[in-house]
């Protein structure tokens, strides 16, 4: 099964458990959960599902492309279910069964691993699944996002796909996956790679970084204080820009341990406010997506 | 009589949740049963990942009955001359509901009065169950809960059935949406995920072990204990024990199934300690050993939750993660040796050791002074120790900024030392910094080299000296800095490898370097400052005195109490009250004992004031000899307290026994004539002194007696 196929039967999978198959996120996010069809529509008594691929940046984990396992920009497939509904693992199963994992013939364990996001103020309970000790997917049940307690919680299934799909194609890098019949993952992303790893580790300019941190942080401040006009979703944009800036600072070993914290609270301060504003937009505008008796 | 079934099906729990949650829901099913007047049989639990279990052996079908009884007015009141009830008895009967004919009469100690006597019968068991099993469900508790569903209720994981059955009844209560049945599910996957009925109790294991669940904890240990050793035995290598993964591996799994795996024999170039941290802290592997050799082996053991026919997917799978692992670790142990601790130094600056107290570098350079200072005032030390101590301190925090101890924190001391040795230091100092972070707690071993001691000693000491400066102490339970356990750690460390060294100005001079080191903490004075911590690892000696030593309170306490502003040596703390305890259980001593007491209430009472006693105002024979006798004795004791001696000290005191005695006998203390009487006074004052000086007796209590 080629990597686009993988794809495709995942949307496919959910997409008949009644999810939006929305769209990657058009900006830089650490994971999945950024994506505001996850972070913001957590938020507040709307029931939503929804699944979608989000390409992801975790600037320090580059490698240059030489490391069979670790990449700086790879690709989550992301499911919310809210409410969860009780069968959510049973359903987890056959969406594996649907991509051609048998898990009869294999190991597959729901090992605990409690997430939290202190950048986001969000954290649940869940496990990590492994198929025959590998790491495959992220499970978890939001309890809180933005620092506020949810009501229905929300389920949160991320798949590594790169990892799936290197163990439906039996690859031992990344690299030799098959995207399609003619296309591998080097061909599309060593590059990618090589020259996003130069860039988050050696060429980011640390100054202008530093500036954009701030400018993010300032803009997203000022509009979420302007408190007669609906502008959360673009505050929050400039949330999600501010908390990518400084991953790169922090792979450009700009940040000291000590200040680490600190800009940790920042883009969580800005995420908590975002969410108390979506939540009070919503309720203005009425819970749209409560209607048919949801 | 019948048999309770209680299933809670759950998602997979964390595997450290279930021993506790059994042990919370067996307490709390004994306390309900008793409450509700159910006698029962045998009553246990067990448990998988997926599920909670107990079974109540032996319950009657019904609650004993209850009679209860209330006392009413006094006859006398209740009934008027015609032998009408009064508004009295009337009232008192409606009160209870009790007819006013069946109001008993009975004789008490203050007359006869009314009584109401209401029996209960006792209700269905059954009855009782579905009322209160849902109270004892929602009663458990764990470290960590969640909400899942819009019942809000809190649990560890989603409940998703419940098992509820009393004989071959159904118990219907509803838990967090669920409603109890006698339906359960099997192995995920082996069970082929149909509902199993059960009957009852009795035929509950076995249903569930043919649907692929060995539900009772025991039995899988076991299982995958026999399981290993064939393996073991199949290829010729031993198990590296290991009780933590073997716990794991049985309150992870439903099914456990024991399978080798293999990795590539070069990785055996790195340390041991990386290979097995690789294997058990990501994988849950258990090591190998070679018989022959003792080497590790390139082999491990992994326990599946599952059982196919062909396990060759799982093995495959599991060997190409550790494989991946072990690429990782082997990049960072050779990425890591191209750069010199000493160059690595430093970068520590940029590393916080806690946001109030500064950066690792800071800290290791007061571990380096302190352990410098340690081993320069340790009678045994040479100059060589002393520059072993501070090289080694020197380097010691460096490979916190090492990949290999960034990616396995737990490390972190065996890297430097195998770091340190390829950089080309002595064995000694590679030596020290590896054993730095021994010992663990009350278990695992000491340092076994002087340097490694006294630099795992200078490390605790300095984070002691630091909490306890700007006031992070523990409190009650609390103890985020793990400073209980450090405090434990100095006392093994000094007890145990035998360090005769004298804690209090080693602690002056810990805190002096941290506040010299510009942290801002409370407003102490230094003398208080070093008291404090002093009297946080004497409580800590206590305890280790307690248990590990078996010292009677008592014993513990007469030598601690007695310390004082003495020099704190806790090797010298120990020997005093190991003689003490011998002595103490000594027959004779018990009645010097009651000497001593009788001497310290006198002193301690009487007001005089003291001078030095003057042997010219003696009257009686039992006062100079009293007078002689102490004199000799407090040579005695002198000489044997500087040599350690403290048995001989102990005898010394007890030869006192007759001359104090005689003086009671001949001597009356509070005369008319002053001078005679502080005489006297201080005579026995430096009685009372003399044994202060060794122990405080007051705390002794008298034995066997």
């Amino acid at each position: 099964m080629t990597f686009q196929e993988l794809i495709f039967k995942l949307q496919q999978f959910w997409a008949e458990q009644g999810c939006v198959i929305h769209q990657p996120y058009d900006m830089e996010m650490g994971a999945g959960t950024f994506h505001p069809a996850t972070f913001l529509r957590a938020l507040g008594p709307e029931p939503w599902r929804a699944a979608y691929v989000q390409p992801c940046r975790r600037p320090t984990d580059g490698r240059y492309g030489d490391n069979p396992n670790r990449l700086q920009h790879y690709y989550q497939f992301q499911v919310v279910l809210k409410p969860p509904p009780d069968n959510i693992q049973e359903l987890y199963l056959r969406s594996l069964a649907r991509v051609g994992i048998d898990y009869r013939q294999h190991d597959v364990r729901f090992m605990q691993d409690d997430w939290e996001s202190p950048t986001l103020g969000a954290w649940g309970l869940g496990w990590e699944v492994r198929l025959d000790g590998m790491e495959i997917t992220q499970f978890t049940y939001f309890q809180e996002i933005g620092g506020v307690e949810l009501s229905p919680v929300t389920g949160e299934i991320t798949y590594g796909t790169e990892r799936i799909a290197m163990y439906l194609q039996d690859v031992k890098s990344v690299f030799d996956l098959v995207w399609t019949e003619s296309i591998t993952y080097r061909d599309l992303h060593h590059e990618t790679e090589v020259q996003g790893s130069h860039y988050n580790f050696e060429e980011g300019d640390v100054p202008l970084l530093m500036h954009l941190f701030q400018a993010y942080e300032t803009e997203c401040k000022r509009l979420l204080a302007k408190a007669d006009k609906r502008l959360t979703l673009p505050a929050y944009d400039y949330c999600i820009k501010a908390s990518h800036v400084f991953n790169l600072l922090d792979a450009r070993g700009a940040i000291s341990v000590a200040e680490r914290t600190g800009y940790i609270a920042r883009v969580r301060a800005l995420a908590k406010r975002c969410a108390e504003r979506y939540i009070v937009e919503r309720a203005t505008m009425g819970h749209p997506l409560l209607r048919g008796g949801g | 009589m019948s048999d309770l079934l209680l299933e809670i099906g759950v998602e997979e729990l964390p595997y450290q949740f279930i021993v506790p949650a059994l042990t919370l829901l067996q307490e709390a099913t004994e306390r309900l049963l008793k409450d509700q007047r159910l006698m029962f049989g045998a009553i246990r639990t067990m448990g998988t990942p997926r599920r909670l279990t107990l079974i109540v052996e032996g319950l009657p079908s019904r609650q004993a009955a209850a009679v209860e009884e209330t006392m009413g007015p006094p006859t006398t009141a209740a009934f008027d001359q015609a032998g009408q009830p009064t508004k009295a008895a009337l009232g008192f009967a409606a009160a209870h509901g009790v007819a006013i004919n069946d109001l008993e009469v009975r004789r008490t100690a203050k007359g006869e009065y009314l009584f109401a006597v209401k029996r209960q019968e006792g209700r269905h068991t059954s009855a009782v169950l579905t009322e209160w099993l849902p109270t004892v469900i929602g009663g458990l508790t764990f470290s960590k809960t969640m909400r899942w569903n819009d019942t809000g209720v809190r649990f560890a994981r989603p409940i998703r059935w419940l098992v509820a059955i009393y004989g071959s009844t159904v118990l219907p209560f509803k838990v967090a949406g669920v409603t109890a049945s006698n339906r359960t599910l099997g192995h995920r996957v082996v069970g082929g995920g149909r509902w199993i009925r059960l009957k009852h109790a009795a035929s509950y294991p076995l249903l569930l072990e043919q649907r692929g669940v060995i539900v009772e904890p025991e039995r899988r240990r076991d299982l995958i204990q026999q399981q290993i050793d064939a393996i073991c035995r199949e290829c010729g290598l031993v198990l590296h024990e290991d009780q933590v993964l073997l716990e794991q591996a049985v309150y992870s799994t439903e099914l456990p199934t024991a399978l080798i795996g293999s990795f590539n024999e070069t990785y055996l170039d790195m340390p041991e300690e990386v290979l097995m941290t690789s294997m058990k802290e990501h994988q849950g592997f258990f090591s190998l050993r070679y018989k022959e050799t003792g080497r590790l082996a390139p082999y491990f053991i992994a326990v599946a939750n599952t059982r196919i026919e062909n396990m060759s997917f799982v093995r495959a799978g599991n060997e190409r993660v550790l494989e991946a692992r072990l690429a990782d670790a082997k990049f960072f142990f050779e990425d890591d040796r191209k750069i010199r601790l000493s160059e690595r130094v430093p970068k520590l600056a940029g590393v916080l050791f806690h946001q109030q107290l500064g950066t690792m570098a800071q800290k290791q350079e007061r571990v380096k002074r302190l352990a410098g200072f340690i081993a320069g005032r340790l009678r045994s030390a040479n100059e060589d120790l002393q520059g072993i101590c501070e090289r080694a301190a020197a380097l010691a925090k460096a490979d916190l900024v090492t990949g290999i101890v960034g990616e396995f924190p737990e490390l972190q001391g065996i890297m430097g030392g195998v770091y340190a040795l390829h950089d080309g230091e002595s064995t000694e100092v590679a030596m020290a910094i590896r054993e730095q972070y021994l010992p663990k707690g009350m278990e695992g071993e000491c340092p076994c080299t002087k340097a490694g001691c006294i630099l795992a000693l200078a490390d605790r000491l300095d984070s002691l000296a630091a909490f306890f400066h700007i006031g992070l102490v523990p409190t009650g339970s609390e103890d985020p800095f793990g400073l209980r356990r450090q405090a434990t750690a100095i006392v093994r460390i000094i007890v145990e490898t035998n360090l005769d060294v004298d804690l209090a100005p080693v602690i002056a001079q810990a805190r002096h370097l941290v506040c010299e080191d510009g942290i801002a903490g409370l407003p102490h004075t230094d003398v208080h400052g070093v008291r404090v911590v002093m009297e946080f690892i004497l409580e800590r000696l206590r305890h280790y005195c307690r248990v590990v030593c078996g010292f009677r309170d008592d014993v513990i306490e007469a030598v601690v109490k007695a310390g004082g502003d003495q020099p704190l040596n806790l090797l010298d703390l120990m020997r005093k009250m190991n003689a003490l305890q011998v002595v103490t259980a000594k027959p004779e001593f018990n009645a010097l004992l009651i000497g001593f007491k009788r001497v310290h209430r006198l002193v301690t009472k009487e007001r005089w004031t003291r001078e030095a006693v003057d042997a010219t105002r003696f009257h009686h024979d039992a006062e100079s000899r009293l007078y002689q006798t102490l004199m000799k004795t407090r040579e005695l004791v002198t000489g044997s307290v500087q040599a350690g001696e403290y048995e001989q000290t102990l005898e010394a005191l007890i030869a006192l026994k007759p001359a104090i005695d005689g003086f009671f006998t001949e001597v009356l203390v509070n005369v008319e004539d002053q001078a005679v009487r502080q005489n006297r006074l201080s005579l026995l004052k430096d009685i009372d002194e003399l044994f202060l000086s060794v122990a405080d007796f007051a705390q002794i209590v008298v034995q066997g007696s």
